[in-house]
């Protein structure tokens, strides 16, 4: 064997194990009536759980609350993110400070996180309410028209951070010529942004977009620690969705039917957004 | 570059920074005067002043099973991480260094992103028919499904720095391309084997998902644990805040001491700034 792949052996054959292996027997399950109540009874049923998935309102629905999700938490995250990223480039006072505190939220457990906010924002104990019925705001936080942009505005509050930390990152390696051309033109603040920061940045913005896009699509410990999908099924999202289907109801086979359909719909998205920016690219 | 030269939008600007800091800061600060406030006053939010107490952290500490599930988080993290750093470095290196791996490369980075959803069915059911359901080895080979990717993506980066010279002077002497690689290389990416360890270890101890499902009295894990503080009734609100302290602190001080190296780790040599 050619020594280079001597070195990959070792991760070839733990991720062929534990990735490789049960790709496949999802795959496999996927076309079985496989219920964990009914083992004696396992047998082929061709695509009859993509049919009964694809055709089930609740799946839809949490497919709807998952995009919905991900489109609302990743361009807040995307926008607050840019914008705090800016502001710590420029105040100097308080950088280091800042920055330290900015970042904590990503690195702790979402569970607790959701678990923070449930008690914070619960309409009769929770902190904030109380304070903002004081000036006169009454807010049903998990109420059926809030419930799913209070997650929103929870994965906002744990994963800005990331797009901080990249586009940090991002700011401090740009060169600063065009800055100088741009200040000796006359250029205004908003102008040097958007045409000198923002193209720039790019492909550090495409990056941290699909990374934190295909994080956000998982979204369950907010689901699991607060709404448990409810009220009515307003904030169940599609793990929470495949969770109760193999995990409650013990429907293994419809359950890895839905994680295929969840896993297609992923790809298409990251192959159109791919495209999207090379089409983008190619237009300069 | 322009600068907020004007007082009153730099006043603007700081005040907004400000605002972010106290958005992020008040959680914590929450939990924290939720952790020892009396039993008794617990969920009361109108409170901040009373007399602190520390039943709480004694109740917690030394008559729960909090610390049990602690050194199961613990040891199932560091395990995960062990075995993600053995496996992942030599093939993270040969990702940097060797050519027609491109597109393997980039199969670390799907297998990262792939959701939970879809392979927790078959590892439940084969740790089921293996009684290996409520073991800690069931919980390590599903963390390993995204600590080892992370770890190998992690560290391409750092290898793509160091200079090929340093493996080539040292098989000019003689070293062979393994001796190069785990003599001399290795202690040269020391730094990234530390953050990418820390960072693996963070994603294995916050985990939920999977501890959920495959752990029970034998093996739960400390976030489990925390889900298990269910009812918003006074006790058990104060209990449930210090298993979230107790779960956050030593995360936080651990990625604090890594954070100049996420950028490059995250990055996993494909951004270039």
């Amino acid at each position: 064997m050619q020594l280079k792949y001597k070195f990959i052996l070792p991760l070839a054959l733990l991720l062929s194990a534990v990735m490789l292996y049960p790709l496949a027997f999802s795959g496999w399950l996927a076309f079985h009536e496989y219920r964990l109540t009914r083992l004696d009874d396992v047998h082929f049923v061709g695509f009859e759980n993509f049919v009964l998935i694809a055709t089930d309102p609740s799946f839809l629905n949490a497919m709807g609350n998952t995009l919905i999700f991900v489109l609302g938490a990743v361009s807040l995250e995307l926008v607050i993110g840019l914008s705090l990223a800016l502001l710590l480039q420029k105040l100097n006072i308080l950088r280091n400070f800042s920055r330290s505190i900015l970042l904590a939220p990503m690195f702790v457990t979402p569970i607790a996180v959701g678990l923070m906010f449930r008690f914070l924002l619960n309409a009769e104990l929770g902190v904030i309410p109380h304070y903002l019925s004081k000036i006169g705001i009454t807010v049903d936080w998990f109420g059926p028209d809030l419930a799913l942009f209070s997650l929103i505005l929870i994965d906002v509050w744990q994963w800005t951070p990331f797009m901080l930390l990249m586009f940090l990152a991002g700011l401090e390696a740009l060169p600063k010529t065009p800055y100088e051309a741009a200040r000796v033109d006359g250029a205004g603040p908003w102008l040097t942004f958007s045409r000198i920061t923002l193209p720039m940045l790019r492909s550090v913005i495409v990056v941290a977009l699909i990374i934190r896009a295909l994080d956000a699509f998982k979204v369950f410990e907010y689901v699991f620690a607060i709404t448990r999908g409810g009220p009515g099924n307003s904030t169940e999202t599609i793990m929470y969705y495949i969770y109760q289907t193999g995990f409650r109801f013990f429907r293994m086979g419809e359950a890895a039917a839905a994680a295929i359909m969840l896993i297609t719909v992923i790809l298409v998205l990251v192959v159109l957004l791919v495209k999207f920016s090379q089409a983008e690219e190619a237009r300069k | 570059m322009f600068s907020f030269r004007n007082p009153i939008s730099r006043a603007f600007a700081t005040l907004a920074l400000l605002l972010a800091v106290f958005a992020v800061l008040f959680p914590f600060v929450w939990v924290f005067m939720e952790s020892i406030k009396p039993a008794s006053l617990g969920g009361r939010p109108d409170l901040w002043v009373f007399s602190p107490t520390w039943e709480n952290w004694n109740e917690v500490t030394l008559n729960s099973d909090v610390p049990f599930n602690i050194l199961n988080s613990f040891a199932i993290a560091l395990v995960t991480v062990l075995i993600s750093l053995l496996c992942g470095a030599p093939a993270a290196y040969a990702f940097s260094r060797f050519r027609g791996f491109e597109s393997a490369r980039y199969s670390i980075l799907a297998a990262e992103m792939m959701p939970p959803a879809i392979l927790i069915l078959p590892f439940f059911l084969v740790l089921y028919h293996l009684k290996l359901i409520d073991s800690q080895i069931g919980v390590i080979a599903a963390h390993l499904t995204f600590v080892l990717p992370v770890v190998t993506w992690f560290l391409i980066g750092f290898f793509d720095e160091v200079p090929r010279d340093l493996e080539n002077q040292a098989m000019i002497d003689g070293y062979t391309r393994f001796q190069a690689f785990y003599k001399v290389i290795l202690p040269a990416v020391r730094p990234g084997l530390g953050a990418a360890g820390v960072f693996g270890f963070v994603l294995s101890w916050n985990d939920l998902f999977y501890a959920l499902l495959l752990t029970g009295n034998e093996s739960r894990t400390l976030p489990v644990a925390i889900a298990g503080y269910w009812t918003f009734r006074g006790v058990e609100l104060g209990k449930m805040a210090v298993a979230i302290l107790i779960a956050v602190i030593p995360v936080l001080a651990l990625s604090h001491s890594i954070q100049k190296h996420l950028i490059r780790g995250i990055g996993g040599g494909a951004v270039k700034y």
